[in-house]
């Protein structure tokens, strides 16, 4: 398994290799672009051909990214990255699956599907990016929202809680949980493809400013002032006590790097099939014969 | 003799009803005979009341229909709740517990008086033999192989083999229940003229399973190596067949979280080029509606089994109605087209299953085969399949120089483009629930849209000439036609039989492609008819009203339909079958002297 302190190998394949060339639809300053590039430059260290990669998102500003990548894309439903990927991934486990989804796509309609791919451990790269509001809708309230918040669905002030998304992935047990911005585009590149390297699921929250229907604190330029980088703090990534800690702080700090590593990655759903294919492939009869199972038979 | 033999059993949930059902249609089978069991539930999970219907012929069986000739009552109140599934008329042999106490000439029937009445101490037998009343379905097997002279030898070889692990005094017990069933039925016998004639093809000539066991080994033959679905009744046991064997072939299965991540896998590893296969029932479907359409615009191959059951919501999930047709003939929003289709018996799900694949990849798009609570789960013997007759279709791939200058959703003169998938090198693409261009960029522009719309419908145009999932019976040029589908097409047949067994000129039309309705097959069928009747089990008629948007059905066909759990009877289509002939010999006879007239 490879981290963070190896070096990693300059791969044949540039960012640019990744990027394609249709225009994105966003906003001119929205934190998304930042996104792409981190995300291509990941892709470039690994270098593993774009016809190996399937890029898997929901509906949302953020899920039009599979579109900006040259990967094999698939654009779903609202909040159904995570099955849809999942499929993908058992069907054929040899390629690099990536799910992408916005706040709303991730905690609010597809929210329910966060734990099951947790609790299966299916080897694939979770990408929220995390904006605190509906962007592409122009501006209603979003899971990550915080109390009070005023937009056009809460006029007088949001009456709930904001969900806590690095919480809510610790809570399933999440092995490998981290967070970014653009406003650090080395760090975020660099826990992309950490989160990408490492076997089993991986989470990756983005604090992605709307530049349009955001609100000032969440812009770069305050995300600037305002993060607090893990690794310069010295937080071990294999405590997850720790983790969970730091966790809560969603919403009050930006925490930015590798929260929760777990050193001792446990096995994946995939690694499971591939184990139980195997050892009842011998017991197959031809395919054509499947019928001869139907022979009647009065052992009980 | 007797060339058919009808039973229903019903007693508690713990009286084994369903197994001794389930023995004697085995040993039938094995014997060569055709048969049919159904199995019918209170909603309960464990006791509550069970019943069987097992009908045994000597030739093929094409529904569990019809009044009962055996009836036997292991407690009255359970064997009255199912009501119109087993019917007792007066010829009906009725066979009941003696402990109930009721009395042979007052039993609680309803304006029924059965000629033949045994009340039998089940439960004293089951105790005196076996030391356990938990043996009275065997006594009740003993009883049954004694009067009607099937599977005497097969019934007592399985209790010895069900019951050694247990060991030889409850192997003895057992079989010597079994003996005093016997016995007592030779003690009262009943005549030759009640037992079922010898079969007329021996040993080994049938298999015997149920639609959902069929379904899932259709799927496997057909290629099948992704299953991924939510539990619900009655079309689970898809899944646990597939969890059984999949594995084997290199396949996966995966019990998703939700009815939508189960159609949402599989649509993803049809993107990754697998076929790929859901199942579920009325809500599940409901629930999946949202995934059938993106993998219609995104034109990815997926099969989706709706097992239905009683409907709206959660209705009665543990009896048949085909009251999703117009669902799945109209499932999701927008303007689409998705196959349907609908087997008519538990062999025909083979067929069926098979085609829904090679649709689903030819044509790019999710099929949905309707099965119902009947198929799914009636135990049916089946004449033996030759699986290497079915031809299998994979989707167009691209070719290397398509790969070249790739264009995954290119308006072909077919509508049909090629597919590639994840890890083909040059056939990278975005798929997406978006409208997109040729190239699968997602476009807003009214024109590309138009297109798009028209090529997804154009590409299906060849189904309509599909004759060969369609089926005629009966006279071709008859002034009357029934139209029927899924299970209930066996009682159309049943009672086209027995029309033409009267020598009225009727014929029958059952369409196993549903949706789309294909016009020139129904119109042919309709040229001669001027009455008739689509028969079905659901409270609207709904294959009347589906085929009726597209063809011009003659005014007096219509609907025999009723709600689930009040199945249709051949008896009764034969009836209204009688009065179309008379109102026909009627305008006849109007006509006549008019006619002369002119002459």
């Amino acid at each position: 398994m490879m981290t963070t302190t190896e070096s990693i190998p300059a791969g044949k394949y540039r960012a640019g290799d990744y990027k394609s060339d249709l225009k994105p639809i966003w906003c001119p300053g929205c934190g998304d672009y930042g996104v792409v590039t981190a995300l291509t430059r990941a892709l470039a260290a690994i270098s593993r051909p774009p016809h190996e990669i399937a890029f898997i998102s929901g509906i949302g500003c953020s899920s039009r990214i599979p579109g900006y990548t040259t990967a094999y894309g698939f654009n779903t439903l609202h909040g159904r990255s995570l099955p849809i990927a999942q499929g993908i991934k058992l069907a054929n486990p040899e390629l690099l699956v990536l799910a992408a989804s916005g706040d709303g796509d991730g905690f609010s309609i597809g929210g329910g599907h966060v734990a099951h791919v947790i609790r299966r451990n299916i080897d694939l790269t979770y990408i929220v990016m995390d904006n605190q509001i509906y962007g592409l809708t122009k501006g209603q309230l979003s899971p990550t929202s915080q109390r009070g918040r005023k937009t056009v669905t809460s006029t007088f002030g949001s009456l709930e809680e904001p969900v806590n998304p690095l919480l809510y992935v610790m809570g399933y047990g999440a092995s490998f949980v981290a967070q970014g911005t653009p406003a650090d585009m080395p760090g975020l590149a660099r826990i992309i493809e950490e989160g990408i390297r490492y076997p089993g699921f991986a989470f990756i929250n983005v604090q992605s400013p709307c530049v349009t229907y955001g609100s000032e604190e969440q812009q770069l330029k305050a995300q600037k002032a305002l993060m607090h980088n893990l690794e310069s703090n010295g937080h071990d990534p294999t405590d997850r006590a720790k983790a969970i800690e730091l966790a809560r702080e969603y919403g009050t700090r930006l925490h930015t790097g590798v929260l929760y590593r777990n050193p001792n990655p446990p096995p994946t759903y995939g690694e499971g099939v591939i184990e139980r294919q195997q050892a009842l492939k011998k017991q197959a009869v031809p395919r054509n014969q499947i019928l001869k199972r139907f022979m009647p038979s009065i052992a009980v | 003799m007797r060339q058919d033999l009808i039973i229903g059993i019903a007693g508690a949930g713990g009286d084994g009803v369903i197994s001794a059902g389930e023995s004697l249609i085995t040993a039938a089978a094995l014997e060569g005979y055709h048969g049919i069991m159904t199995k019918s539930f209170g909603s309960q999970i464990r006791g509550g009341e069970a019943s069987c219907r097992v009908r045994l012929s000597t030739e093929a069986v094409l529904n569990s229909n019809g009044p009962l000739d055996v009836a036997v009552a292991l407690d009255w109140e359970d064997f009255r709740r199912f009501g119109h599934e087993l019917p007792v008329e007066a010829a009906t042999i009725v066979i009941y517990e003696s402990a109930t106490g009721v009395a042979p000439d007052h039993l609680p029937l309803e304006g029924v008086t059965p000629k033949v009445v045994f009340s039998v101490p089940i439960t004293e037998m089951a105790v005196k033999n076996a030391g356990t009343d938990k043996a009275k379905n065997i006594v009740v097997t003993g009883l049954l192989a004694g009067w009607f002279g099937i599977g005497r030898e097969g019934m007592l070889s399985g209790i010895r083999k069900k019951f050694a692990r247990k060991g030889a005094v409850v192997v003895e017990g057992n079989a010597r229940a079994f003996q005093a069933g016997l016995e007592f039925a030779q003690a009262h016998p009943l005549g030759e003229e009640s037992r079922l004639a010898a079969p007329r093809k021996g040993r080994g000539a049938n298999l015997l399973t149920d639609g959902n066991d069929m379904c899932a080994a259709a799927a496997i033959f057909a290629g099948c190596t992704f299953f991924s679905g939510y539990p619900i009744t009655p079309s689970s046991e898809i899944m646990q067949f597939m969890d059984r064997e999949i594995w084997k072939y290199g396949g996966t299965v995966l019990q998703a979280e939700d009815e939508i991540a189960g159609i949402g896998a599989v649509v993803g590893a049809s993107f990754a080029g697998k076929k790929a296969l859901t199942a579920t029932s009325g809500p599940g479907m409901s629930l999946k509606t949202e995934m059938l359409g993106l993998a219609s615009i995104a034109e990815l191959p997926l099969v989706c089994v709706n097992v239905q059951r009683g409907g709206p919501s959660t209705g009665i999930p543990t009896k048949a109605e085909q009251g999703d047709l117009l669902q799945a003939a109209f499932s999701a929003h927008g303007d689409c087209l998705r196959p349907v289709l609908a087997p008519t018996s538990v062999g025909d799900m083979f067929g069926v299953t098979v085609e829904a694949f090679n649709l689903a990849e030819y044509y790019q798009t999710p099929v949905i085969i309707l099965s119902d609570q009947e198929i799914a789960q009636r135990k049916e013997t089946v004449e033996s399949i030759d699986a290497t007759a079915f031809p299998l279709v994979e989707r167009r791939r691209p070719t290397e120089a398509e790969l070249a200058k790739y264009v995954r959703f290119k308006l072909t003169e077919s509508g049909i483009s090629p597919i590639s998938q994840p890890g083909m090198v040059g056939g990278n693409y975005l798929a997406s629930g978006i409208e997109h261009n040729e190239a699968g960029r997602p476009t807003a522009s009214g024109e590309m849209h138009a297109q798009m719309n028209e090529k997804r419908f154009r590409k299906f145009n060849p189904l309509k000439n599909r004759r060969d999932l369609f089926v005629v019976e009966g006279d071709a040029d008859a002034p009357i036609g029934l139209v029927s589908w899924g299970s209930v097409a066996g009682v159309a047949k049943e009672a086209l039989r027995l029309a033409r067994r009267e020598g009225l000129r009727v014929k029958l039309l059952v369409p196993k492609l549903l949706y789309p309705v294909a016009e020139p097959v129904y119109q042919d069928f309709f040229a001669s008819v001027s009455r008739g009747l689509f028969i079905e089990q659901s409270y609207q008629g709904q294959l009347y009203r589906l085929v009726r948007m597209y063809v011009d059905v003659p005014p007096l066909v219509k609907p025999l339909a009723r709600s689930g759990s009040n199945p249709i009877q051949p008896a009764e289509v034969l009836e209204r079958l009688r009065e179309m002939v008379a109102a026909l010999q009627g305008e006849h006879n109007n006509r006549q002297p008019h006619e002369k007239a002119e002459g």
